[in-house]
């Protein structure tokens, strides 16, 4: 991981969340170069969540392109709750809604839409 | 007390079985219960089902929390009949068990004016006419037979004329004996009966029925976290039917579900720190998207009595 390209923007998140370097690394990895994002950049979640995030902006050829759009790794392990998932909107500023990425031990990983509220499905 | 919408409690499930009541509770308080009844003769199908409608133990407990409806003890609101009650009914019994034997009988009597068509000229002439063909045919297959035996005589490969085909073993048409209509009478329902009496069994809150040992939701966290849900979506104005089929506990219905597909298929989670594999959001989220419904995760905050609602779709990418 270390000798990565990538490694040198996540070092700080992962050596202060170690538990959580192979989300993250994962997420940022195929977000930046699978998913071809643009302005990628990573936050730190704070103490309460304990773990990094990812930001950015999706291809210019998406819909609503110029969002900001806030991405949480976590690994397909791990037990979350919803009282987490609320910290993690708190700590992100309440955006009207975050991606959690999935991400399990053989590299795939999958990304879900989470909205806090009742929200309609897009049709 | 009168107005409310009586709910009979039997074995602490809540059912519905005056079909005015029903369209009440679906058109007024948007709850719709679950038909249940079945074909008496036909008890198995559960493909036309009538009433009584079995209602979620959440509809029931709104509606008597809501002051709409009132519990009934349905076991105990039959006492036994006074002697003179029993006469009655008896006696009417037996009034009805006449009327329809003298139904029965005048039907047996055919009326004059066909009994004068059986005899018109017209009739008879048709008759002849039938009788005429009938013969003319049956000469004519005879000669067909003879001609078929001639033949099975001058050699063996030919077939003989298999008799079932031979107009005389065929069962004659059958005459008209089909049963004639009947006069099938549905009972009122028994609690037009002289001796139903609800009003000492009939509970206006849930604790009071509760206490009479009758009915027990919400009774654990479990409980209070799925009324507490029900609750919040029903006063928002949703119709919340069964989640099976899409694997969650409640689907919501915009309006009507006879006239709105769902929107949302929801799950009720007991605690805010109650653990959620991954997995889960996985499984509910991309069964959601397939099925045009955004998966709702409802979080019950049991000392706040508060919802809160999660949505979760499948991000579009990944």
């Amino acid at each position: 991981m270390e000798i990565h390209p990538s490694y040198p923007v996540l070092a700080s998140l992962v050596e202060k969340y170690p538990a959580y370097r192979g989300s993250l690394f994962q997420t940022y990895n195929d977000i930046l170069l699978a998913q071809q994002w643009r302005d990628v950049g990573v936050l730190d979640l704070g103490d309460v969540c304990r773990r990094g995030a990812i930001q950015g902006r999706r291809p210019k050829t998406a819909a609503n392109a110029d969002a900001l759009l806030h991405i949480v790794p976590c690994s397909l392990a791990e037990s979350i709750s919803l009282a987490w998932i609320n910290d993690v909107f708190v700590a992100l500023g309440d955006p009207p809604s975050i991606y959690l990425a999935v991400a399990s031990d053989d590299s795939s990983i999958v990304y879900y839409k989470l909205s806090s509220g009742i929200v309609k499905p897009s049709v | 007390m009168k107005d409310r919408i009586p709910i009979r409690i039997a074995n602490k499930r809540a059912y519905i079985w005056d079909v005015d009541d029903l369209m009440k509770i679906r058109s007024e308080h948007h709850m719709c219960g679950l038909l249940v009844g079945t074909l008496p003769h036909l008890s198995q199908q559960n493909v036309f089902l009538g009433i009584p409608s079995q209602l979620m133990p959440e509809e029931a407990a709104l509606l008597v929390e809501k002051e709409l409806a009132i519990f009934i003890d349905d076991t105990n609101a039959y006492p036994e009949p006074s002697l003179s009650q029993f006469k009655k009914w008896n006696d009417q019994q037996r009034q009805y068990i006449k009327h329809q034997q003298t139904i029965l009988e005048s039907d047996n009597i055919k009326p004059p004016e066909v009994a004068q068509r059986a005899m018109s000229e017209e009739a008879i002439r048709k008759r002849k006419e039938r009788e005429l063909k009938r013969q003319q045919k049956a000469q004519e297959l005879k000669k067909l037979e003879e001609q078929a035996r001639d033949a099975s005589e001058q050699s063996v490969f030919v077939p003989a004329v298999d008799d079932a085909v031979s107009p005389s073993s065929r069962p004659d048409t059958p005459s008209i004996s089909a049963p004639a209509s009947y006069n099938i009478s549905i009972t009122a329902p028994s609690s037009s009966l002289d001796w139903y009496s609800p009003d000492s069994v009939s509970f206006s809150t849930i604790e009071a029925a509760k206490e009479a040992g009758i009915w027990d939701f919400p009774s654990d966290l479990h409980d209070r976290a799925r009324y507490g849900v029900f609750k919040d979506l029903w006063e928002q104005g949703f119709f919340m039917g069964g989640g099976i089929r899409f694997g969650g506990d409640y689907l919501v219905y915009p309006g009507d579900p006879l006239r709105y597909h769902s929107h949302f298929c929801a799950t009720v989670i007991e605690s805010p720190t109650h653990a959620i594999n991954p997995m889960e959001i996985v499984a509910h989220g991309r069964l959601g998207t397939a099925t045009k419904k955004t998966h709702l995760f409802c979080g019950w905050h049991d000392q706040k009595k508060k919802v809160s609602y999660l949505s979760i779709e499948w991000a579009g990418f990944g």
